[in-house]
């Protein structure tokens, strides 16, 4: 079984705009918390959590408790997203009459905690395990409590209790966002250590500052540490949660708040305020503009491989990119399935496979069975049946469904019917066969062309550019459309893949930060471009902003 | 009246809840490091996996116990008066009384309490709960009961295990002498008359039941005919007994070891004034808190707050005078 990675990232996408479309209806209500648990709802609510919309007191569900209630947005839209009630329910949030109340409440079915009164929901919790126990049921509960609730003592008791009751089937989430409504959580209550700065980024920059997992170890849990927006991180320590026997599970998932809108991101002022109408559009891009780093490992050092695999993990690429090569399909030969399998136990970045062989039909299953979470067949090598075929096996097995084409291709009439629900379209901008090469410019046009049909054929899956993408043409790149981007020499090349990947990110951010301007000139003029300018107040974004807004003749 | 039998509270509860755990696999019960002098330790050598010591943590245990009722489980949870109401009332309110599942109102917990009131004695008034039905009777869906003796204590019990919602008992911690016979029907919002009478109604709870039927006595002996009611049900109290009685008697005596403030006495004024307005005199604790006490001395603290039948017998007297 493939990670569903694509699956949970729409599920993720359409309950943030869900978030930004409720608290905007309200007027008021807490996107950042929502924002800082996204990825959590998201893996529970797509791929873990066990429920039925139509049956929401199904006796063998799983329960889900918000302890940090004021995150109810979050949770609403997650439900919205997962079948309980039409997305257009979210407009009535905290008004009168609506079961959507301020904080999640029995009203709504399928909601399990009336959440609110923070530093509860962890005991609440604790007596729906033990019941669980007393009943031999096998639901789990998942609970997410926050770092600012946790200041109460009440988690604390909890947390002695679960462990002296053994209740192995309660997984917690940390929602470790390092903030709160007044401050910073390391000024108003260090957690981890207190912070004499006002500079968040120091509680980044040393992992010896961290505490809080310690303190739950020592209470007698079972504690992960992970990354809390990375979707294979939380699955893996959700796997090894489920499998932990004898004491409760805490996942200390760091977290930012307000993440992936870059004014909310860490600023304190979005723990509980609404984005006003004018920005909301703009928001939406921002959130529709997520973008992805794969290294393709082929670019390093073929006799060792799994070193290439480490400096990917160490250069916190979002996917590694494995171009298969058969020496027919294309002149060059990798590596094939057997490889990926030697690889597969060194990390849990997403495998996303690239299938440059003949007769792909016939291979499909060896690199589903070898643990790839995207595998990418080409159009040259594929026709209606085929490709059908393999489309149906990986969704079957919650793999994304890539599709690629190579420059000289165009996207075959017979693979229209498929767009919909292909998850990754590979838009070739190298001849394939080895690495090093330049970006054919003719694919920015060619791009221009290829959105029109994406578009008439309700294509919402990602495009990722393969070929010569490197720092110089990345933004245009991105301002074509894609949205995965394959580096071979420009990162794998590079001696610090981390630094390479950092450099790759912070030229696709400029021109994200650019198509955001042009947004809100489009929609507002100057007076809108100052207010989103103004936004940012956060670090040194707003003078990066404004420098790309005089550029451009904003201001 | 002839010696009263006097009986343990928390030993009938405990007992009781045995039995109430035999007749239903899903009692559950919960203590926080209480449980031997609540006596509810005996329901875990019983049911061993359904009994939960929390710990020195009252927060929790109103919390936890609403988890297991969430899940289906009938929990009571007990600890003494003053660590419940007086500590954990936002657990209380909003993990008890708020999450109201479709259809219903409140989650499945009893929180029953000794060391209620003043009587509770030498530990001094740290100890000395007398706001509970004060906080308890303003928190929507909840029930509130003061048994005057453990047949009320057993009845209240089954009564509460077999009724849906949230309850809150308070018992008090000596012994306490039998007022009612077995044959004596509880149910929510029924008050017991225990005496009739024409001249005057004492509404009483609790221990001072057992002083007002005393008091009843001594005024029989006057030529004062008093009517005694037991008003164990608090919430809801029995707005027709209660008009009853202002209609028939004219006036109204309200004793409880709670302070006069927002009490029982409160709830019979509020009740009273809303159906058919008469004299009402409350006796409680003074708006003070209480003191160390040994057993032997209690008498002289409930006096000093005037809560006595003597007492209870001078303001019958004086408020006769008041009728309309």
């Amino acid at each position: 079984m493939g990670l569903n990675y694509y699956q949970i990232k729409k599920h993720i996408l359409r309950s943030r705009k869900l978030v930004i479309r409720a608290t905007n209806a309200a007027a008021s209500g807490h996107p950042g918390g929502s924002f800082s648990m996204a990825e959590i709802l998201g893996c529970l609510f797509k791929k873990h959590l066990k429920f039925d919309p139509s049956n929401p007191q199904w006796d063998d569900r799983d329960r889900l408790v918000l302890s940090k209630g004021h995150a109810a947005p979050g949770l609403f839209s997650n439900m919205a997203v997962a079948g309980y009630f039409p997305e257009s329910e979210l407009d009535t949030l905290r008004k009168f009459g609506s079961k959507l109340q301020g904080h999640p409440d029995l009203k709504c079915p399928g909601v399990e905690f009336c959440g609110g009164s923070l530093g509860t929901g962890l005991s609440y919790s604790v007596g729906i395990a033990l019941a669980g126990k007393i009943d031999s049921k096998d639901y789990r509960v998942y609970t997410i409590i926050g770092d600012g609730e946790s200041d109460e003592g009440q988690i604390w008791e909890a947390a002695m209790t679960a462990s002296k009751y053994n209740v192995d089937n309660l997984t917690v989430f940390l929602d470790r966002n390092f903030i709160q409504q007044d401050s910073y959580t390391e000024h108003v209550m260090p957690l981890d250590k207190k912070l004499e700065s006002d500079d968040l980024s120091e509680m980044w920059k040393n992992t010896s500052r961290w505490k809080t997992g310690e303190k739950w170890k020592s209470f007698g849990w079972n504690v992960i540490e992970i990354d809390g927006h990375r979707v294979e991180q939380i699955d893996a320590a959700i796997k090894k949660a489920n499998v932990t026997k004898g004491a409760p599970t805490m996942i200390i998932s760091r977290t930012i708040k307000g993440k992936s809108l870059e004014h909310m991101e860490d600023n304190p002022q979005w723990h509980g305020k609404a984005p006003d109408s004018d920005i909301v559009p703009i928001i939406n891009v921002e959130l529709d503009s997520q973008f992805m780093i794969a290294p393709s490992i082929i670019a390093g050092d073929m006799t060792n491989l799994e070193n290439e695999i480490k400096r990917c993990v160490y250069g916190r690429a979002d996917y590694i990119h494995l171009d298969v090569m058969d020496g027919q399909f294309v002149p060059t030969k990798t590596f094939d399935h057997l490889k990926i399998k030697e690889l597969r136990s060194l990390t849990e970045i997403p495998f996303d496979t690239h299938l440059m062989i003949n007769e792909p039909v016939k291979h499909i299953q060896n690199y589903i069975d070898v643990g790839s979470d995207i595998i990418t067949v080409h159009a040259e090598v594929t026709d209606e049946s085929s490709f059908g075929e393999i489309h149906d096996v990986l969704k079957q097995n919650q793999i994304g469904v890539g599709f690629a084409i190579n420059p000289e291709t165009e996207l075959p009439e017979w693979s229209y019917k498929f767009l919909s629900s292909v998850d990754q379209l590979i838009v070739m901008s190298v001849v394939p066969g080895k690495s090093g090469q330049k970006y054919i410019e003719e694919t920015h046009s060619k791009m221009s062309r290829l959105n029109s049909i994406l578009r008439e054929n309700n294509f919402s899956g990602y495009i990722e550019a393969d070929g010569g993408v490197n720092l110089e043409n990345i933004g245009s790149v991105f301002a074509d459309g894609s949205r995965v981007f394959v580096g071979g020499g420009a990162i794998i090349g590079q001696g610090d893949v981390r630094t390479a990947i950092r450099e790759f990110r912070d030229e696709v951010l400029k021109s994200r930060r650019r198509i955001l301007l042009d947004k809100a000139n489009e929609l507002g003029g100057s007076d809108l471009v100052n207010k989103w300018i103004n936004l940012h107040v956060v670090g040194t974004k707003q003078e990066q902003i404004k420098k790309i807004a005089k550029e451009t003749g904003y201001l | 009246m002839n010696k009263p039998i006097m009986t343990d509270m928390r030993s009938e509860y405990a007992k009781t809840l045995i039995q109430v755990g035999k007749d239903n696999p899903n009692v559950v019960v919960l203590g926080a490091d209480t449980t031997d002098s609540l006596k509810t330790s005996n329901f875990g050598k019983e049911f061993p996996n359904r009994f939960f010591n929390v710990g020195i943590a009252e927060a929790n245990l109103v919390t936890v116990s609403a988890g297991l009722a969430v899940s289906g489980k009938i929990s009571f949870a007990s600890t003494y008066a003053i660590f419940l109401p007086g500590r954990a009332v936002d657990q209380i309110r909003n993990n008890i009384a708020y999450p109201s599942p479709l259809g219903k109102k409140g989650l499945n917990v009893k929180l029953v309490v000794s060391h209620g009131g003043l009587s509770v004695g030498p530990d001094g008034g740290s100890h000395q709960q007398i706001e509970d039905i004060a906080i308890m009777r303003v928190i929507p869906n909840f029930r509130v009961f003061i048994p005057a003796d453990t047949i009320a204590v057993s009845k209240l019990t089954h009564l509460m295990a077999n009724e849906y919602g949230p309850f809150y008992m308070r018992m008090a911690r000596s012994k306490t002498p039998l007022v009612h016979s077995t044959s004596q029907d509880f149910q929510v919002g029924k008050g017991i008359t225990l005496r009739d009478g024409s001249d005057c109604t004492i509404v009483s709870c609790g221990i001072t039941v057992h002083m007002a039927l005393e008091a009843a006595e001594i005024l029989q002996k006057e030529g004062i005919s008093c009517r005694v009611l037991d008003m164990f049900s608090i919430k809801p109290i029995d707005n027709e007994l209660l008009e009853k009685a202002a209609r028939e008697t004219g006036c109204i005596v309200t004793t409880e070891e709670h302070n006069i403030f927002a009490g029982m006495g409160s709830a019979v004024a509020e009740s009273v004034s809303d159906s058919y307005p008469v004299p009402i005199k409350r006796i409680g604790a003074q708006d003070m808190f209480g003191e160390s006490a040994r057993d032997q001395e209690v008498p002289l603290l409930l006096e000093k707050h005037g809560i006595t039948s003597f007492n209870m017998v001078k303001q019958v007297r004086e408020i006769r005078n008041k009728k309309l």
